[in-house]
């Protein structure tokens, strides 16, 4: 209770936005049966059944990967968090992008119930999402990526050495987007949407 | 059947441990403890038995043998959690109060907000149970938000006739720290069919509580109170004995202690215990039969009293005693029975003959009646005054020297006071007395002056007091706002003179007319006044200024302030908080947090001397009402349903007393709480649950008999024994005046003739006025393009005026051609040569001959002026407005027929693309329309046309286009006289183009476009403007759409006319949309652009409009997520 009360606004909201990206990425992680689902267990967010990682490294990948985004989110410098899979040849086969925007002018009391409220959704609907995802192939592999809007200074912060630059390349061709879900709740925007390879990207 | 045995077993341990928790009965929790190994040892049993496939050994080793014995364990070991987690965070510290959801064992059916958890959390805390899985046995109540229809419908196998309720009642019930009825939290799903299942609880449960509550004082009572501890034995055989004859005698045996006399009835007045010191709380209940009985009867009770005197003083118990053993208390009972709604017919009517509190409710409409001219009249300047409130001084009078009895004369004499027989009349003596004894209950008073005697109110004297009051008041000061009959503000800022002075002579003339005392306390707002008023009572006056407001709060016990009571004492007394200056040390905002926004902020103000209120702000009563909560008790539905009905006739009565009609009705029933003891006060209703129901009815009535029908109604709706009730209040709201609804029968029977014919009027309105235009633009024989132009305006205006009849013309959309027959100019359709006016005919079906022979009838008035118009106008001029009109319809014709037309017109008037130029400003439709049309226009005609028409023309038209006419533009003279008209018409196309470019489609609520399309003459436009509002008005682009799918899908592309334009129109608004909604919600456009893809695949125009935006779309998106929107075409 301390700790909430005497954080701003932007902190509290960033807060709940980490907890519930924590979530939602290991919601999509279970949604594309990257690992058994027997690796996964039941457990309630925001009054929902979600997934919850067991295996403690899984866990800790996306708590800390997550977390890690927490100062930066605050600071609003995070643009996207990106969930990616990609095949062997570190070439994206689909990504999941966190498009978030968090009104850093907004002085007011966060209403909590309403955040939840939007947030549930997305929990939601990307639970019956899978049909507008791709069947991976075979050896693929995934990674938490994010999108600084300009790279922090390394060593400004000590956070930010936990971050390397990605491998993943990139597609040559723009994307297409298939959007899940979208909220804009002051003073949080989050948007939810699918990248796919687009058609005339060459293939490997 | 396994599981049932064990829960039985179960729940008996529950409630030990329950008991063991709550520290107060400690000697109990050994007792408990054993009961829980014998019901342990019974669990043991149940398994055994229940088990059937399998012996006692293979359960212990756990393997379960089947799913039954595994659930059953599983409900076992999740109740010992709960219990263990209930043991340490219910708070054991206040162990003697018994918490809230005592007994109460909940069950989470699906989402709740909160959720199921935090639910378990509130039981845990409170003392309830949370039950994992659904058991009838356990289970008391089912939580839910939402039902599911095949729950709904199949309600008694869901719920097994347990009561279904909405999680808001645990919440409330948490911040009221007691458990409220779950009644009014009942599943709003379940309204409509919640009389037959309330019916169906409620007779069982008041069963069960019925039995409980007769044995209740036998077994319960001992231990609670002291008295009934004392006559332990013989009170159980006396209520046994007489419960069973008066059901209800036992609340008044409950109270035989406080019976001050138990043979004469003239006594039996109880006050409620108001130590607040209103005024005139005393002897408010005066019983019914006192009526009855003369003056010379209060002299035999006197002398009867004299015989118990010492019983009287010595105390309740022997009082008790007395009672118990004599036979004359059972006599007694039925004596006192006609206190009640048993046996007394008119009870109501009595009751409120004889409520003072009723008196003085009534009184101030009565007041209202009488001073409303003068108040009103007040209530004007109040607002000045406001403004220039800088220096206020506000008096507060209050009649009755100690605020609570008038007794100067012998006619308003409440109490006499005897002593040893000689009357003692002074009046000062008997105030001193009267102020002791003011706001206590009657047998207290009693039993510091045991011949005190009653009388009954004298409401005349009192009425003619509180007039002669008044006219005092308002004879100094117009602004006076009556509190009750005889207490009231003036203000008196803007008198002349020392408001003191002023004082003492409104004091002075109140002694002389009436011969009551008054008191006056003078400050700078109401708080203050009435603070100096208690100062300066009795019989006196006081004067606060500002400078010296602090210093008198700072000591005034908090208690003195208005609106604070008992319970707001006590709590601050709880934080150590007695006086006014205390107060002040408290933060506004914890306050607010302690005691609630308004409350705090009350608190917050009043410590300071801050008091906003203004004078004289008499609000209009916004509902009538009658309420009887003392003397209610009901034996059987007879009883409750001519006590109902009596109620109504009261009600009625007020409704016509007041002026005013009700639509709504509420029923407000007090039903006495299941554990509630006797009240303190006689015949009180003391702790109750309030319940309330409410209905509406179209037409306001305050009629007796539809009252009594509706009061009937909801009355059945409660379900309630009616033994059970307590008080009964009756209130209409939403209240018109009579008058008024009068009126507003006839406006709207007008109404309704009104717009059966207002289609007419309309369309001869409009006539009149285009007409008259064009008459008075002959007349002054201005230029044609003027004329034309404003022609063009008058139609443009109609048109947007006037979208109603447009739509409604349903023959005309048939045709779906022409610009509806009122839009039409008369005086041109009538100048117009015959051949055209035949095809015009054609087009309208026929239609125009009657048309213009209905003009001809109804507007003698306006042919007249067509006629001189036709007169005195140039042949050109005439022509011009010919072709204006012609061509406004034809550019809403469909194309063959507009082209026909159009032929038609350049065969008789070379003027017709001179009418056009002005079709954008008209039609306020599509700019772009200038271009496509024109190329459509004969160049011969072109050719033709006067050279300032041309000029008009070419203005409008693109440069690439230019080329074409060149050889024309090289006709015609460069002089430009009507260069004005030009920019005019000019202007007006901007106009219409700035509310399609302008991004501001979507802006207010609703949304700009929404009002511009259904003014519009396409049909699919107008269809996207009703699903806007079919679609709830959100906003949102998505539900319209959708909307039209499920609507019209196969008619979109019905429409012919204005194809372009509409296409145009909606292109822009998707444009306007998507910048919109882009950098925020692009689920929201994706969901729009499926919806649209989809109706592509029906309509070729929304494949048209498809096309275009889709590029513009995956533009945007790109800019801005780096990708285009996946519109896969698979589905």
């Amino acid at each position: 209770m301390d700790r909430k009360d005497n954080q701003s606004p932007q902190g509290e909201t960033a807060r709940i936005l980490v907890e519930f990206l924590e979530v939602a990425i290991t919601s999509i992680v279970f949604l594309k049966g990257v690992y058994p689902s027997g690796a996964f267990e039941r457990r309630r967010y925001m009054n929902l059944v979600v997934q919850r990682a067991r295996h403690p490294q899984l866990r800790d990948y996306i708590h800390s990967a997550v977390f890690g985004l927490l100062p930066f989110i605050q600071k609003g410098m995070v643009e996207r968090a990106a969930v990616i899979f990609f095949n062997t040849d570190g070439i994206p086969v689909e990504r999941f992008v966190f498009k978030l925007a968090v009104n850093q002018s907004y002085g007011s009391k966060v209403e909590h119930a309403d955040l939840e409220f939007s947030l549930r959704s997305f929990l939601i609907k990307l639970s019956v999402s899978e049909s507008l995802t791709k069947v991976l192939p075979r050896d693929y592999r995934w990674e938490i990526t994010a999108y600084f809007r300009s790279l922090p200074e390394a060593s400004a912060n000590k956070d930010v050495e936990q971050w390397i630059p990605t491998d993943t390349r990139q597609w040559e061709q723009p994307p297409l987007l298939t959007p899940i879900k979208s909220m804009s709740s002051e003073p949080l925007c989050v948007q939810l949407y699918i990248e796919h390879p687009s058609l005339s990207e060459p293939k490997p | 059947m396994s599981m049932e045995s064990t829960r039985s077993a179960n729940s008996a341990k529950r409630s030990f441990n329950n008991n063991s928790n709550s520290a107060s009965s400690n000697s109990n929790s050994n007792p408990s403890n054993k009961k829980k190994k014998t019901s342990q040892k019974t669990l043991g049993v149940a398994w055994g038995s229940n088990s059937r496939s399998s012996s006692r050994s293979s359960f212990s080793n756990s393997p379960f043998s089947n799913f039954g014995s595994y659930m059953v364990e599983k409900n076992r070991k999740l109740q010992n959690q709960f219990e263990a987690e209930a043991s340490t965070s219910s708070h054991g510290g206040l162990g003697s109060v018994k918490p809230i959801f005592d007994g109460v064992s909940i069950f989470v059916d699906g989402f709740t907000v909160p959720s199921s958890q935090e639910l378990r959390g509130y039981m845990l805390k409170h003392g309830g149970r949370f039950e994992n899985y659904f058991s009838r046995r356990r289970v008391t109540h089912i939580i839910c938000s939402n039902l599911p229809d095949s729950k709904i419908k199949n309600l008694r196998s869901f719920s097994r006739g347990l009561p279904v309720v909405k999680p808001t009642w645990i919440l409330e019930s948490v911040s009221a720290n007691k458990l409220l009825s779950w009644v009014p939290y009942q599943l709003d799903q379940l309204a409509n069919n919640q009389p037959k299942l309330s019916a169906f609880f409620t007779l069982k449960r008041s069963s069960v509580s019925n039995g409980a509550s007769t044995h209740a004082p036998c077994q319960v009572n001992p231990e609670a109170e002291d008295s009934s501890l004392k006559v332990g034995t013989s009170g159980d055989t006396y209520f046994s004995e007489v419960s069973k004859r008066f059901e209800h005698s036992k609340q008044i045996s409950g109270e035989s202690d406080d019976l001050v006399d138990e043979n004469s009835n003239a006594s039996l007045v109880e006050e409620p215990a108001n130590s607040s010191g209103k005024p005139c709380e005393v002897a408010m209940a005066v019983p019914s039969n006192i009526d009855t009985e003369d003056e010379s009867s209060v002299k035999n009770y006197l002398q009867s009293n004299h015989y118990q005197p010492s019983a009287l003083v010595s105390g309740n118990c022997i009082n008790n005693q007395n009672m118990k053993g004599s036979p004359s208390s059972t006599v007694s009972e039925p004596s006192n029975q006609s206190h009640s709604t048993l046996g007394d017919p008119n009870f109501v009517e009595n009751y409120f003959k004889n409520s003072r509190l009723h008196f003085i409710g009534t009184w101030r409409n009565r007041y209202r009646k009488r001073f409303r001219t003068l108040s009103d009249g007040f209530n004007c300047t109040s607002s000045n005054i406001k403004a220039s409130a800088l220096k206020t001084a506000i008096m507060h009078v209050d009649m009755l020297s100690s605020g609570t009895i008038l007794n100067y004369e012998i006619s308003l004499l409440l109490y006499a006071i005897q002593t040893t027989g000689k009357e003692l009349l002074k009046f000062h003596l008997q105030t001193t007395l009267l102020e002791i004894m003011a706001g206590m209950f009657v047998r207290d008073a009693k039993a510091l002056c045991p011949h005190l005697v009653i009388f009954p109110y004298n409401f005349e004297a009192y009425e003619e007091v509180a007039d002669q009051f008044y006219s005092v008041l308002h004879k100094h000061g117009n602004k006076v706002q009556a509190v009750s009959c005889d207490e009231a503000f003036l203000d008196v800022t803007d008198s002349e003179g020392d408001p003191q002075l002023l004082a003492s002579k409104i004091r002075r003339e109140i002694f002389e007319t009436t011969g009551c005392t008054a008191s006056a306390g003078i400050a700078g707002n109401m708080l203050m006044a009435r603070l100096a008023t208690r100062t300066a009572k009795p019989d006196g006056q006081c004067y606060i200024p500002p400078e010296r407001v602090d210093d008198y709060l700072s000591q005034l016990p908090i208690k003195a302030l208005p609106g604070i009571g008992y319970v707001l004492e006590e709590k601050l007394k709880k934080q150590n908080v007695r006086t006014c200056g205390q107060l002040r040390m408290i933060s506004k905002d914890s306050l607010q947090k302690d005691f609630g926004l308004k409350t705090g902020e009350m608190l917050w103000n009043y410590s300071r001397g801050v008091d906003n209120r203004l004078v004289g702000l008499i609000q209009e009563s916004k509902s009538v009402g009658a309420e009887v909560n003392w003397g209610v008790r009901f034996k059987d539905v007879k009883d409750a349903q001519n006590f109902l009905s009596n109620l109504c006739k009261e009600v009625s009565l007020r409704l016509q007393g007041c002026g005013v009609e009700g639509r709504t009705f509420t029923l407000k029933i007090k039903k006495r709480r299941k554990d509630a003891e006797e009240p303190t006060k006689y015949m009180g209703h003391g702790d109750c649950e309030n319940l309330s129901h409410s209905t509406t009815v179209p037409v306001a009535t305050d009629d007796v008999e539809v009252l009594q029908r509706i009061t009937k109604q909801l009355f059945g709706s409660f379900h309630l024994d009616v033994k059970e009730i307590r008080g009964v209040g009756l209130q209409v709201s939403r209240l018109e005046s009579t008058e008024n609804s009068k009126q507003g029968l006839e406006r709207n029977s007008l109404k309704s003739w009104l717009t059966s014919a207002s289609a007419r009027t309309e369309e001869l309105c409009k006539n009149n006025y285009v007409a008259k235009e064009s008459s008075n633009q002959g007349c002054e024989g201005e230029g044609d393009e003027t004329l034309v132009q404003l022609c063009g305006n008058s139609v443009g205006l109609s048109i947007q005026m006037d979208s109603n009849t447009y739509n409604g013309a349903a023959c005309l959309n048939e045709v779906s051609v022409p610009p509806p027959l009122c839009h039409l100019d008369m005086g041109v359709l009538k100048s117009l040569p015959p051949e055209l006016f035949s095809e015009l005919n054609e087009i309208y079906g026929g239609k125009l001959v009657d048309f213009v022979a209905k003009n001809k009838g109804k507007t003698e008035n306006m042919n007249h002026t067509l006629r001189a118009y036709s007169h005195e106008k140039i042949e050109g001029a005439m022509k011009e407005g010919q072709a204006a009109l012609l061509s406004s319809m034809v550019f809403q014709n469909e194309i063959p027929v507009e082209n026909k037309a159009k032929q038609h017109i350049a065969k008789e008037v070379p003027a017709v693309s001179g009418a056009e130029s002005f079709v954008p400003a008209s039609g306020l439709m599509k700019t772009d329309l200038i271009p496509s049309s024109l190329s459509q226009v004969d160049t011969a005609v072109l050719q033709q046309l006067p050279e300032e028409l041309k000029v008009d023309i070419f203005e409008h038209l693109p440069a690439h286009r230019m080329q074409v006419f060149s050889p024309n533009v090289l006709l015609y003279p460069t002089e430009i006289p009507l260069e004005a008209l030009g920019t005019k018409t000019a202007e007006n196309n901007s106009g219409s183009k700035d509310f399609v470019l302008d991004n501001n489609l979507w802006v207010g609520i609703p949304p700009q476009w929404v009002e511009k399309f259904k003014v519009s003459n396409c049909l699919i436009l107008n269809i996207l403007a009703e699903m806007y509002y079919k679609s709830g008005s959100t906003g949102n682009l998505s539900p319209i759409l959708q909307c039209i799918s499920s609507v019209s899908i196969h008619q979109l592309d019905a429409f012919q006319d204005g194809w372009d334009e509409a296409m145009y129109i909606l292109c822009e608004l998707l444009k306007q949309y998507i910048k919109l909604k882009i950098e925020l919600d692009i689920e929201e456009i994706y969901v729009c652009f499926r919806l649209l893809r989809r109706f592509a695949m029906k309509s070729e125009f929304f494949i048209q409009v498809y096309n275009i935006v889709s590029p513009y779309l995956q533009a945007l998106v790109g800019e801005n997520y780096g990708g285009n929107l996946h519109m896969s075409l698979k589905d």
